[in-house]
């Protein structure tokens, strides 16, 4: 828009880019960097840091059993969450996208958005009411006969998995919602009238045109699955094998902070290194359609 | 004929994927549901369908002294984080859309980047450079802690506001003789209001759920409304959290209408 017409080539706005800058720098920067410094001092046994320099900490999370089978399992459940926010989000992202009815657009809209204005504490503990002994979810399968008595489901991997899912899943509908408006709803008929069946029309068009927005949301689950805590925390206790659990027991329960910030960065660079990979593929896609 | 006939009618497919979306639906809205439910009820345990209908948990929720705390704190939390985020956003976005610094598009990837950062590392990297400053568990603590979280996503909705403004009304101000200050303010920052407003409200919900972060640097004195929600139930489940969550959710949509009502800017 009107690019290009400066009143003049002075520079502008640095002022005004300060006071956010600064604050993150101040805020963010810095303790990232005293984070990093922290990763690599020693400590003595009653877990205080001392100074010094040492790998001790990096070394025991690719070595102990206990910290790498975290990174592991924290990797597959990320993994698989990135998989299944993406096939879920398809049928409702269809509708935000392309329904012509707007009742029908208006209340699955509200339900998307409504899990994301609710903490993630007040999902955890509606989980836990529904999976509970004497829950929603075992009253219903012992009135069907499934099961005979109630099945206890908290503090299960599979169950943890779930509600990762569902805290996860309202940004990539958004992501993928966002991508389906851009596709041109002429293709879809010009697809059809060609003789192309639904699945093929959706094999064929909607998904290398909505591959792009679907990344961008895939990036966004698997970072934020890769470290998520709370959710665990609640509805799996304290003693699920995840990075996120592992952090806050290291350091809140047992006052280990360079083991928190040595995990803290593998963390992260696994996370970069994916985020890195998905952005060259999403690059390399549209680079591809020209 | 008779083939374009065929085709108006719902295909299999097409049910099929109507019938998968009401599934994913009801998955989403399941636990909010029960949690609203199961907070009326009249017996001390949480199950659902409750037991009975009562509100003696919203009355136990709005008497005791600690949940009154905790909404006072987050009260507070939510007056201090708000106009903070809602200036620095303001300015920061604006600049890095409308600026011509050099480095202009590394500092706008800058103040995005806290949302590519693990939660737990955040807490973590806030937590050990305040303690050793000594304001661990202070309500400064908790303001920078919730102002960095929710900064970027108000950024975002700032970017997006001034992106879609016309840079002509601006300089059209200016030839006419207003001064840059005058041109900010009279012109460019009614034109993004929206944005402001919209990254607002976005950062009084963010800053009214936050634990993840919230939980590393919070104290006994900024125990917020979801932190007291998430020891209670870690330790102990009776229905006053369920009222308490309730509340918070009536709070959170309260600003999203709010929203929708003052703005034409949407989330998605």
């Amino acid at each position: 828009m009107a690019r290009g017409v400066r009143p003049t080539g002075r520079t502008r706005g640095t002022l005004l880019a300060l006071p956010a800058t600064a604050f993150l720098v101040i805020v963010f920067a810095f303790p990232l960097v005293f984070l990093l410094i922290l990763s690599f001092r020693p400590t003595n046994e009653y877990n205080e840091t001392l100074d010094g320099f040492t790998l001790d900490q990096y070394v025991a999370i690719f070595t102990r059993d206990y910290m790498s089978s975290a990174l592991l399992n924290s990797l597959q459940i990320a993994a698989f969450t990135t998989v299944a926010c993406a096939v879920l989000a398809y049928p409702v992202a269809w509708i935000l996208a392309r329904s012509n009815a707007s009742v029908l657009r208006t209340v699955t809209f509200l339900i998307v958005v409504s899990p994301l204005l609710t903490s993630v504490v007040v999902r955890s503990y509606g989980w836990r009411v529904i999976l509970s002994a004497n829950g929603p979810l075992n009253s219903t399968l012992m009135a069907l006969g499934i099961i005979d008595e109630p099945v206890s489901m908290l503090l299960t991997q599979p169950v943890v998995l779930l509600t990762i899912i569902h805290v996860l899943l309202p940004f990539a509908i958004i992501t993928l919602t966002t991508a389906l408006r851009t596709i041109d709803g002429t293709l879809y008929r010009a697809s059809e009238s060609l003789g192309a069946g639904p699945v093929r029309t959706f094999v064929t068009v909607t998904l290398p045109l909505s591959l792009p927005g679907l990344l961008s949301g895939a990036m966004l689950v698997f970072a934020l699955a890769l470290g998520i805590y709370v959710t665990p925390l609640l509805v799996g206790g304290a003693n699920q094998t995840l990075v996120g659990l592992r952090i806050y027991e290291q350091v809140m329960t047992l006052f280990n902070q360079p083991i928190g910030a040595a995990f803290s960065y593998v963390l992260l660079a696994i996370s970069l290194v994916v985020i890195a990979a998905m952005t060259w593929i999403s690059r390399r896609l549209e680079v591809k359609r020209g | 004929m008779a083939r374009s006939r065929l085709r108006r009618r719902p295909s299999l497919s097409r049910v099929l994927s109507r019938a998968a979306a009401f599934v994913i639906l009801l998955f989403l809205v399941a636990p909010l549901v029960v949690l609203i439910g199961s907070s009326f009820s009249a017996t001390a345990s949480v199950s659902f369908p409750p037991s009975g209908f009562s509100l003696r948990w919203y009355e136990y929720v709005f008497t005791s002294a600690q949940w009154r705390d905790s909404f006072l704190a987050s009260g507070l939390l939510v007056l201090l984080v708000v106009p903070t985020v809602a200036t620095l956003a303001a300015l920061g976005g604006y600049a890095v859309v409308r600026g011509t610094f050099p480095g202009r598009g590394a500092v706008s990837a800058f103040l995005l980047s806290p949302l590519l950062i693990p939660e737990v590392m955040i807490g973590l990297g806030l937590l050990s450079s305040l303690q050793p400053l000594g304001i661990r568990g202070t309500v400064a603590s908790m303001w920078i802690a919730h102002s960095l979280v929710c900064l970027p996503f108000a950024m975002r909705s700032v970017i997006i506001a001034v992106s879609g403004t016309d840079p002509r009304v601006e300089l059209a101000a200016a030839s006419l003789g207003a001064s840059r200050v005058r041109v900010f303010l009279t012109v460019s920052l009614p034109m993004m209001a929206p944005g402001i407003v919209s990254g607002a409200v976005l950062a009084t919900v963010v800053s009214l759920g936050e634990v993840a972060v919230s939980a590393f640097v919070s104290g006994p004195t900024t125990t917020t409304i979801p932190l007291r929600i998430f020891s209670a139930v870690q330790y102990q489940l009776d229905p006053s959290a369920a009222a308490a969550s309730t509340i918070l959710i009536v709070l959170s949509a309260t600003a999203m209408v709010l929203l929708d009502r003052f703005s034409k800017v949407r989330i998605a």
